[in-house]
């Protein structure tokens, strides 16, 4: 069985396509096997819901009169990244408020520009021939910025650790609040409906793939940093974290609904943006890896009382226990929590699907592959003639 | 037997007094303290009552009377369901089970009649879903 993205577009243009979501997908192949669950489905819908520190948005203000070349921007008080052409900025979601406030930065006004409100805009300059205002005080939203444009450098992790604390300290971690001796442990990944760990070598996810993204279209931009090969691999998918994706899709087509401004208290702030990929069923080995399951999905569980990159995993454990609501740990019982919306990730494969099905979302084919070999390389701190 | 919670409010005069002991021994009640606080404003104490519902009444009175500030406490901390993701961080979190993952829809109930008003789930919660409504 093989299958082209030409055949599948077709087949959604005159609304013959099957699509199913990934959860969905996985009943039909434990009906009916991989072979006929490719040859009856053509597209399978992924989705996940959950903190992204690495994301930000491009803004262009439009020119002032006078006219300013902006070498410090703040919105809401949240200092944005100018040091581009005079009237673009880029706000990052981690940014804080400068006042020493740690609860607003770049993830609410983000959330507040997508949720159309408007948001105040500082900017100072040193003032040019060219640019002579040096001072201005306004307001801006979505309606009147040019371009406005989500772009995230690292999204949508192909699997995540879980959290766990061993000290006698309740710890503050983007990975959550962590409870004294193994009071709970904390994971982030949408498991078996999360769009990298159905497509584990990136097949059909690559550069130019449209996508969900934050309610609306999106695009993958580039791979997005940290991406990695090296890891090792259980079922074929990486039981580590590995694979990432830069990604990139007009605000204006997105809604609060699937970007949501997070405080991890004592940590910082982030942002929860949701992300789907719909996955081409090209030929029976593209099916085999959407329908794998939280059983045969794992990941490791660290402590993060251990103040070092070089953690050693506790123990793996799968999706399917980490989902139970406990894992075991050491002998004892411990009480899990995801940190990405499980129930949002499912409401993104199924809008995605819809989308779809309706002909308003046409899948692409890469333009070009994500690398096929990474490593993760360490910062050490190192002499010019050290680095080589 | 019926459970309540209430929120006494002692004046800095009676703290020192043993109220809550007359309340539990006189009216036969059981009395768990969810939380508790003595400052220069007087005291403040968060309890769970159990017992018959006309001596939970009498109780309520009679620490009415000593001069205790009592206000019955349905629900101190609530949950902003349009705020809230259904993530499930406070599922780990909560000592008192009060939080709840519905394995079919993967939306999370919050019990409120499980809630001991602890408040670990207030800076737990990402999306700040959370409020503690006393203290």
């Amino acid at each position: 069985m093989k299958r082209t993205y030409e055949e599948i577009n077709r087949k959604i243009k005159s609304g013959d396509a099957v699509i199913m979501t990934a959860e969905e997908v996985i009943d039909v192949v434990e009906r009916q096997g991989i072979k006929s669950a490719a040859k009856e489905v053509d597209v399978v819908t992924t989705g996940t819901f959950g903190a992204m520190c690495s994301s930000g948005a491009f803004l262009n203000f439009g020119h002032s009169e006078p006219p300013i070349k902006m070498q410090r921007v703040w919105l809401n008080d949240v200092p944005a990244y100018t040091g581009l052409a005079a009237v673009d900025a880029y706000i990052g979601v981690t940014e804080l408020k400068e006042n020493g406030d740690t609860d607003y930065g770049g993830a609410q006004v983000i959330e507040e520009l997508i949720a159309g409100k408007a948001v105040q805009l500082k900017a100072t300059a040193y003032g040019t021939d060219c640019y002579p205002r040096r001072k201005i005080e306004t307001y801006v939203s979505l309606k009147t910025l040019n371009q406005a444009y989500i772009y995230n450098p690292r999204n949508a992790y192909q699997n995540y650790a879980v959290a766990t604390n061993s000290s006698d300290l309740t710890l503050f971690t983007y990975m959550g609040k962590l409870l004294p001796n193994y009071g709970n442990a904390t994971f982030s990944s949408a498991g078996q409906l999360s769009p990298l760990l159905k497509d584990p070598q990136c097949r059909t996810i690559g550069i130019g793939t449209r996508i969900f993204l934050g309610g609306g279209k999106g695009f993958v931009a580039w791979e997005g940093t940290q991406f990695n090969t090296s890891v090792p691999t259980k079922n074929g998918v990486p039981v580590r974290s590995a694979r990432t994706l830069a990604v990139v899709g007009d605000m204006r087509e997105m809604s609060a609904e699937f970007v949501r401004a997070l405080i991890f208290h004592r940590y910082g702030i982030s942002l929860a943006i949701g992300i789907g990929i719909p996955i081409p069923i090209l030929d029976e080995e593209t099916m085999k890896s959407v329908a794998v399951t939280d059983r045969d999905l794992f990941a490791p569980v660290l402590d993060y009382s251990v103040q070092s990159r070089n953690r050693k995993p506790i123990k793996e454990v799968s999706y399917a226990e980490l989902r139970s609501g406990s894992i075991e740990l050491l002998g004892k019982k411990v009480k899990t929590s995801s940190l990405s919306s499980y129930h949002k990730a499912r409401v993104i494969a199924d809008k995605l699907k819809k989308w779809i099905k309706e002909g308003d979302f046409l899948l692409s084919e890469p333009v070009e592959k994500l690398p096929e070999e990474r490593t993760f390389k360490p910062l050490e701190v190192i002499s010019k003639e050290e680095v080589g | 037997m019926v459970k309540k919670k209430y929120l006494l409010s002692f004046t800095p005069t009676l703290v020192s007094e043993p109220i809550t002991y007359k309340m539990v021994k006189e009216f036969d009640l059981m009395l768990n303290i969810l939380r508790a606080e003595v400052s220069e404003r007087g005291g403040r104490l968060l309890i769970e009552v159990e017992g018959k519902p006309s001596q939970i009444n009498k109780g309520v009175k009679f620490v009415r009377d000593a001069g205790v500030e009592v206000k019955e406490l349905n629900e101190y901390v609530s949950k902003d369901d349009d705020r809230c993701t259904d993530c499930g961080m406070c599922v780990s979190i909560c000592p008192a089970d009060a939080f709840e993952m519905d394995r079919k829809t993967w939306k999370v109930h919050f019990k409120a009649d499980k809630c001991i008003a602890c408040g670990l789930c207030i800076d737990a919660c990402p999306p700040y879903a959370m409020k503690l409504r006393i203290w």
